[in-house]
């Protein structure tokens, strides 16, 4: 076969592979354009805008920064929000991750049954999200003077007649205790599933080499689950931050949202604002779990 | 010895920490079945003196059973049937085509995923009611926003759909492929009836998460669709407002919060309960499905 034919061939191959992988993906490549990308850059250009609807459509005017003026000078309840945000998703994503990873560690470790705890363990991956889940961990605003189920638990009476304080962050570090493990649902998922990828020579060679269970959990274990803890760590921010129970900002951009005669404009910069952020947060998570030295201990395997 | 101390000490962790799981469900069970006066009283804690169904009448009345659940069960049913197949699409083309600009693709799947919905409510709104005007037909308060979102990929957490069968089709050897395409098969037939008839687990898989996903997601439903049509999620969410104007009585505002919250019970627990025995269904084929195809993708 001569060099040319082998050239045209490799061209009507490609053209093949670019024309049914687009065929493919057409759907949604068309729905990513319309429905995510155009959306997202208008939210920016909104951000500078003042939108009025009106019966034959919207009435968009340039108002420069105003609303972002707005937003950190004139609201005072924007600011707060956002760092309550912060101080919510920080600590909450750690333990999330910490806590599932733990989890899965045991669920993986054990064989009697298996199924029934993984049965347990997955629940919230059905039942988390929506207003189900806030029904089931009160959520709702104590501003109402309702009183937290936990105080009539028998070991919260008990430790309240001798410690109202103590009682008090007893429960609400139950409260969040349970939250969080709520939220842990696909995050012990995903965590199993690289666990059990783990090559089980692995360990073998280590124990031969007198490596105790503490120095297998960092040199290894930790090591190739890495990149299921990017992940999960992302996925639990995303997860986090579209709760608008314990997320104070998009409560606030909802409002706006919802008030359509006339804060649209302003609603958008809020969630722009908030996106920037939440966008931030996820690439200081991806630099934070890059590969280090991964590549250099590939080597050896 | 030491290896048998730290076994139990593993179950008694996971019982431990199975009961704060589960200790929310087990109240809702307790206070759904408890009649008003077992309600107010302090000395109850759990086991119902006079257990009652009547919440769930009250319950069932409220959320406008059984139409919500058919309209829910319908709804959540019919876009995750969409979100799935176009989920397939994508994962398909991008395990199996080696086209220009896949990694760029590659890389908004993810992105897509990572931005928040909010931010991008208010411009799909414009365009739906823009769209609306120049078309002189209704939209908004329709279902049909939603099911242009999913057809065009663009549903509930899409990105994790597609990766999961992306990495299903993955793990599929390419010589099948390479087989069928000798014996004369097209692409479509490859996809058709290689890959989606190998990927019977997986499409249970994605489709549960789709249906779980869309069941819960009340926020879009209630910007989109408004109240035009009956979702018991939806209908849940509001049970609080709603219930005022549907049932008062002389209490006081203490024991009329606890009798609510009975009321509320018994309407979480008819509205989690298709999400409960679909899980109880096909939780063996979940749970498989889940470790074996693996979502995390490396």
């Amino acid at each position: 076969m001569s060099g040319k034919t082998k050239k045209t061939r490799r061209k009507s191959f490609q053209r093949r592979q670019d024309k049914y992988g687009y065929i493919f993906m057409a759907p949604w490549i068309i729905g990513f354009i319309v429905f995510t990308f155009i959306p997202f850059i208008m939210t920016a250009y909104l951000s500078f805008t003042d939108v009025k609807q009106d019966i034959r459509g919207f009435n968009i005017s340039f108002v420069g920064i105003k609303n972002y003026r707005e937003a950190f000078l004139v609201n005072t309840e924007f600011t707060p929000a956002l760092v309550s945000f912060l101080g919510m998703i920080i600590p909450y994503t750690v333990v999330i991750v910490i806590m599932a990873f733990i989890l899965a560690m045991m669920l993986n470790s054990i064989v009697k049954g298996k199924s029934l705890f993984r049965t347990i363990y997955f629940l919230p991956v059905v039942v988390l999200s929506g207003p189900v889940m806030y029904q089931l961990m009160n959520l709702e605003p104590a501003a109402d003077g309702q009183i937290n189920p936990l105080y009539y638990t028998f070991v919260i009476r008990m430790i309240y007649s001798y410690s109202d304080v103590l009682a008090d962050a007893m429960v609400s570090l139950f409260d969040n205790l349970s939250i969080i493990l709520w939220f842990t649902g696909i995050p012990i998922v995903l965590f199993i599933n690289g666990l059990q990828k783990i090559n089980p020579s692995l360990y073998e060679a280590a124990r031969i080499d007198f490596a105790t269970s503490w120095q297998i959990l960092w040199k290894i274990t930790m090591p190739i689950i890495r990149p299921t803890a990017l992940i999960v760590s992302v996925f639990t921010i995303v997860q986090l931050g579209a709760m608008d129970n314990i997320n104070p900002v998009l409560t606030q951009i909802k409002e706006k949202t919802a008030n359509t005669s006339g804060g649209f404009g302003y609603a958008a910069t809020l969630s722009w604002v908030y996106s920037l952020i939440v966008l931030i947060i996820i690439g200081l998570t991806f630099l934070l779990f890059r590969e280090r030295k991964i590549k250099e201990t590939h080597k050896y395997w | 010895m030491a290896k048998r101390i730290g076994k139990l000490v593993i179950y008694f962790l996971l019982i431990c920490i199975g009961y704060i799981y589960l200790e929310p469900i087990f109240e809702m069970i307790s206070k759904s079945i408890m009649s008003a006066s077992d309600i107010i009283d302090p000395s109850i804690e759990w086991i119902a003196l006079n257990p009652t169904l009547d919440n769930f009448g009250v319950a069932a009345r409220v959320l406008k059973m059984p139409g919500s659940l058919i309209n829910s069960i319908l709804f959540s049913a019919g876009l995750a049937i969409l979100q799935t197949i176009v989920a397939a699409m994508t994962g398909y083309a991008l395990s199996r085509y080696k086209f220009r600009g896949k990694g760029f693709w590659f890389t908004m799947i993810l992105l897509a995923f990572i931005v928040p919905v909010t931010v991008l409510m208010i411009p799909r709104l414009i365009i739906f009611i823009t769209a609306q005007n120049s078309l002189g037909m209704q939209l908004i308060g329709t279902p049909i926003p939603q099911v242009l979102m999913a057809v065009f990929g663009q549903g509930v957490n899409g990105t994790i759909l597609i990766l999961i069968f992306w990495n299903f089709f993955n793990l599929i050897p390419y010589s099948l492929d390479e087989a069928a395409m000798i014996d004369g098969a097209g692409p479509f037939q490859v996809f058709f009836h290689i890959a989606m008839r190998l990927s019977v687990s997986t499409v249970l898989i994605v489709f549960l998460f789709a249906f779980v996903w869309n069941w819960n997601e009340t926020y879009q439903t209630a910007t989109y669709l408004g109240g035009t049509m009956d979702l018991l999620p939806l209908k849940l969410s509001t049970f609080d407002s709603m219930f005022s104007s549907n049932a008062s009585s002389g209490m006081g505002s203490e024991g009329m919060y606890k009798i609510n919250e009975a009321y509320k019970m018994a309407a979480t627990l008819i509205s989690i309960a298709p999400l409960l025995l679909l899980y109880a269904c096909v939780q063996k084929q979940f749970i498989q499905g889940i470790e074996n195809t693996g979502i995390t993708g490396e």
